[in-house]
């Protein structure tokens, strides 16, 4: 909590200074500790949550350098320049103890501001399935670990859910529970493979009895009107889930990556009416105009491998340009990391906290940037069903961001703050996992000039080596953690290097 | 000072009664830890009849009265209260809710490990029952006697409910109360009938009377109303509500707790918490909340890791510093937990537990939790001798007991008089 307290005073000060004359002195706000039964004085009723300074990823592909987002009790109420907050732009010389609202600001100044990411799906982050209301746990280290990734969504099971972490608040407020689950899951997992004719047979003549019903139903519909004694059609006999899939009340969810899967699956939504996710996808360049005109989405995992049949003489196995290729296609993209949970063990970096990781190596794959983010956001969160309220930095949608430290896709990029439901839920700083490595520059340290985060960090951390001098080096030395001192050792070798191992890499992958 | 005060009422007392003189009995002890009042230095305490008659410094000893002199070096504190025991018990338990379920009732007198929890100088337990779910109420009772009335001193001390962070858990909570309130209107409708039936019942004794019919079999009054019996779980949940009973929720971690708080929303009733100090107990996210409600926690005298870190910490001294009421409990329920005990606590006092807290964690506060703080639990007037002798400070490593002393009677002495 402290720090926040010193960044909402650092910029009270700020804002203040012209203001300086008026009735309270500002020192009132930037009071680190009023007293507590001045606050309980007017019943708090407005919560608001101000993002000011950095470069706001908006949605539609929008980039709003140093704007500001302002929040309202969860919801974006703002988001532009010359946002005024209250507390801070007006109100301000109101005594706290009369103040109805509070308002918390965070100083996002040279930092980028992202939606929060959206796992379409994952495990244990928020403890065990079933009930979510009652058997969450907002305290968890897996919750922390994907907060810190930036995810701030995920559905999970059978449930779609908010990562929601405890926060503790002064005066205190309760934790809702309800809060956390957004949505259930509107799937009907159907499955289509070469190697089951049967299953597909089952599944043809499902969607056909489901078909045949429509169509009289709809006939029943419009001659009830003259022969009201007509009866309704039965539905004896018909697949419910076929029937909703036809309705389009939920979506037909496939799991293929073979090439004639693929096709047939096109097929047949083409035949059917409706609009199929398919899981995998990973021939879908082979036949990505099929899928496209079929209405497709697709959940890849493009770290993932497949070799070609080396019967076949047609193109297929895996590619790197997979992603690109379907989101050229006109195919909505969502991707999702090899593993749902947090894991400690095995090969690093393919869990669900290298989501965004992975939706940069479909960058690599010549995927367009703007489609990876949307891939890791607003995409996941419509398959979802809660596009509406997540998935994109809009007003009116729900207060989920992070602010990183560079393009989130770039894998040196750190989460720096993740706010749920316009509440700091994650601060880098704070955390024990990833806190020692490249420290954020402290607010009064700080150099004052922007920075355009990421790559041009080593520059600025250079320039602050005059001002701040004694502390950085001091940190350096001391740091008796390998993996920090690494750190800073790539750092210094700065863009060239990054440039020869991702050609490198990429020459690799075409071998494939 | 204390000593100025008391002395005429000492003179007094033993003038007026020279023949129980006999029985009182002056120990006189370097220092006495007291709980209520501090530390007393050259303490000298009277006990007759099973009780505390006077505590003071170097208070004079009339002729006639016994007094045993210990070394200057002992120190006296009250007998240690552990409230949330199995000591003696064996039986198991069910998964489901039974508030009405009394500990009582299997209490085993004849049960060798009460001795020995006494010999380390637990004098009061809280023996409460098994299973989890809502198991029932526990039972205080003194580790001595032959009989289980002999040893019982209270009975329903605490409702015993477990709660964790599960659909079931909050069903079962959130599902008493509603059978209260269900229980509620069941009887508000009985009464209306009730009233109706009495109401009209005399109107017809008057018509009756106006008639001036007269039958020999007419009874001359109504039924009293008789309420209708409510079930265990409206009973149990409405005796929380009415505060003729108190609940201690054991808690597993920080989300139990605040699943809890979900299950019971506005209800208000009065309830302590219990929480096992688990290697990794992430309740530390939660001691401003909890703290701040000044509500007991049952904690047993162990330290604990930051989650995922080799990092200390002293749960039972945050919570303390953060408002609650600190109690504390042996580590586990075997004789050896018991014996350590106080070593234990000497632990999470040298690391930061103010040293009051953690003599009151083990006497009267949780007393208080069984609701006999009334009359044990401190070194007072007119409260229980039970009196713990020790060679020393209580809380230091090499501190041993020399004598326990229940209800005024020596049970264990090492040194023999």
């Amino acid at each position: 909590m402290k720090p926040r307290h010193k960044l909402f005073a650092s910029l009270a000060l700020i804002s203040f200074a012209p203001a300086a004359g008026a009735l309270a002195p500002p020192v009132r706000v930037a009071d680190d500790e009023p007293a507590e039964e001045e606050r309980e004085a007017t019943e708090i009723e407005d919560y608001y949550f101000a993002v000011t300074g950095g470069d706001i990823y908006a949605s539609g592909g929008e980039v709003l350098r140093g704007a500001t987002l302002l929040a309202k009790n969860g919801k974006i109420t703002h988001i532009g320049y010359d946002v005024e907050i209250p507390g801070v732009d007006y109100f301000q010389d109101m005594p706290e103890e009369d103040r109805n609202f509070l308002t918390e600001t965070l100083d996002a100044t040279g930092l980028r501001v992202y939606p929060g990411l959206v796992a379409i799906s994952s495990s244990s982050l928020m403890g065990s399935s079933g009930d979510i209301a009652d058997t969450a746990n907002p305290f968890g280290q897996n919750l922390v670990l994907a907060l810190a990734s930036g995810i701030t969504s995920t559905g999970s099971s059978r449930n779609v859910v908010k990562l929601k972490r405890y926060v503790e608040h002064d005066p205190p407020r309760d934790f809702d529970f309800s809060s956390i689950l957004l949505g259930e899951n509107t799937y009907s997992s159907l499955s289509w493979s070469g190697r089951s004719p049967s299953g597909k047979a089952s599944l043809r003549e499902k969607l056909s009895d489901a078909a045949e019903y429509q169509r009289a139903f709809r006939k029943w519909e419009k001659d009830v009107k003259k022969d009201k004694e007509l009866k309704e059609p039965s539905k004896k006999g018909v697949d419910s889930s076929a029937l909703a899939i036809l309705k389009g009340e939920v979506r037909a969810r496939f799991g293929a990556d073979d090439r004639d899967d693929l096709l047939g699956i096109a097929r047949l939504a083409q035949e059917f009416g409706f609009r199929p996710v398919i899981e995998g996808c990973r021939e879908g360049w082979t036949v990505a105009a099929e899928l496209g005109r079929a209405g497709a989405s697709a959940i890849i995992t493009p770290r993932t491998r497949r070799d070609k049949s080396e019967n076949l003489v047609r193109p297929g196995g895996s590619s790197i340009e997979n992603a690109a290729i379907l989101h050229a296609a006109g195919i909505p993209i969502v991707i999702k990391t090899q593993s749902g949970g947090v894991n400690m063990g095995g090969i690093v970096g393919r869990d669900i906290i290298h989501l965004p990781v992975e939706a940069g190596f479909a960058v690599r794959g010549g995927l367009p940037e703007a489609a990876a983010l949307d891939g890791i956001t607003i995409e996941p969160a419509r398959m979802l069903g809660i596009g509406h309220r997540v998935g994109s930095l809009a007003v009116g949608k729900d207060c989920d961001l992070i602010v990183t430290d560079g393009d989130v896709l770039h894998y040196q990029t750190f989460v720096q703050y993740a706010v749920v439901d316009g509440e700091l839920a994650y601060d880098k700083e704070q955390e024990l996992y990833y806190a020692h490595i490249r420290p954020r520059a402290q607010g009064e340290v700080a150099p004052q000039e922007k920075l355009d985060a990421g790559e041009n960090l080593d520059d600025s951390d250079d320039d602050g080596e005059g001002d701040d001098g004694e502390g950085d080096d001091g940190d350096d030395e001391e740091d008796d953690d390998g993996e920090g001192d690494d750190e800073e050792g790539d750092d210094g070798e700065g863009d060239d290097g990054e440039g020869d191992d991702g050609e490198g890499d990429e020459g690799e992958e075409g071998g494939d | 000072m204390i000593s100025n005060t008391l002395l005429p009422v000492l003179g007094l007392l033993a003038g007026a009664s020279p023949a129980a003189r006999a029985d009182i009995l002056a120990i006189k002890v370097g220092r006495a830890e007291t709980i209520s009042h501090g530390t007393i230095e050259h303490a000298v305490i009277l006990v007759e009849d099973g009780r505390i008659v006077m505590i003071g410094e170097d208070l004079p000893v009339d002729r006639g009265i016994e007094v045993l002199d210990r070394d200057p070096e002992w120190t006296a504190m009250p007998g240690l209260v552990n409230c949330y025991s199995r000591v003696g018990l064996d039986s198991k338990g069910g998964n489901d809710s039974r508030p009405l379920q009394m500990a009582s009732r299997e209490v085993y007198p004849a049960s060798k490990a009460y001795q020995e929890v006494l010999e380390a100088g637990v004098t009061t337990l809280g023996l409460y029952p098994p299973g989890n779910g809502i198991p029932g109420q526990c039972v205080v009772v003194r580790p001595v006697g032959a009989t289980a009335e002999e040893m019982i001193i209270g009975d329903g001390a605490y409702l015993k409910v477990l709660a964790r962070s599960s659909a079931s858990s909050k069903k079962m909570v959130r599902g008493g109360f509603e059978k209260a309130d269900e229980h509620a209107e069941k009887e508000r409708k009985a009464r209306e009938k009730w009233e109706k039936a009495k109401e009209k019942w005399e109107k017809d004794k008057k018509k009756k009377k106006d008639d001036d019919e007269e039958k020999g079999d007419e009874k001359k009054t109504f039924d009293p109303y008789a309420p209708p019996e409510p079930d265990d779980q409206a009973a149990a949940f409405q005796a929380l509500r009415d505060g003729e009973l108190s609940a201690l929720i054991s808690i597993i971690d920080s989300a139990s707790y605040l699943h809890f708080l979900d299950a019971i929303g506005e209800e208000e009733f009065a309830w302590d918490l219990r929480v096992p100090v688990t290697r990794e107990l992430n309740l530390f996210h939660l001691a401003g909340k909890i703290g701040a409600t000044g509500r007991r926690i049952v904690m047993e005298p162990t330290i604990s890791l930051h989650p995922n870190t080799m990092r200390q910490r002293n749960l039972p001294a945050e919570f303390a510093e953060a408002g609650a009421k600190l109690v504390l409990i042996p580590r586990s329920d075997s004789i050896s937990s018991h014996e350590k005990w106080l070593r234990d606590t000497g632990e999470i006092v040298a690391l930061g537990l103010p040293r009051e807290v953690a003599l009151r964690a083990l006497t009267q506060e949780p007393a208080d939790l069984l609701g006999v703080g009334e009359s044990l639990g401190s070194l007072d007037a007119d409260k229980a001798a039970n009196i713990v002798f020790l060679n020393g400070d209580p809380l230091e490593p090499d501190t041993r007991i020399k004598a326990v002393m229940l209800d005024g009677s020596f049970i264990s002495e090492e040194v023999p008089q």
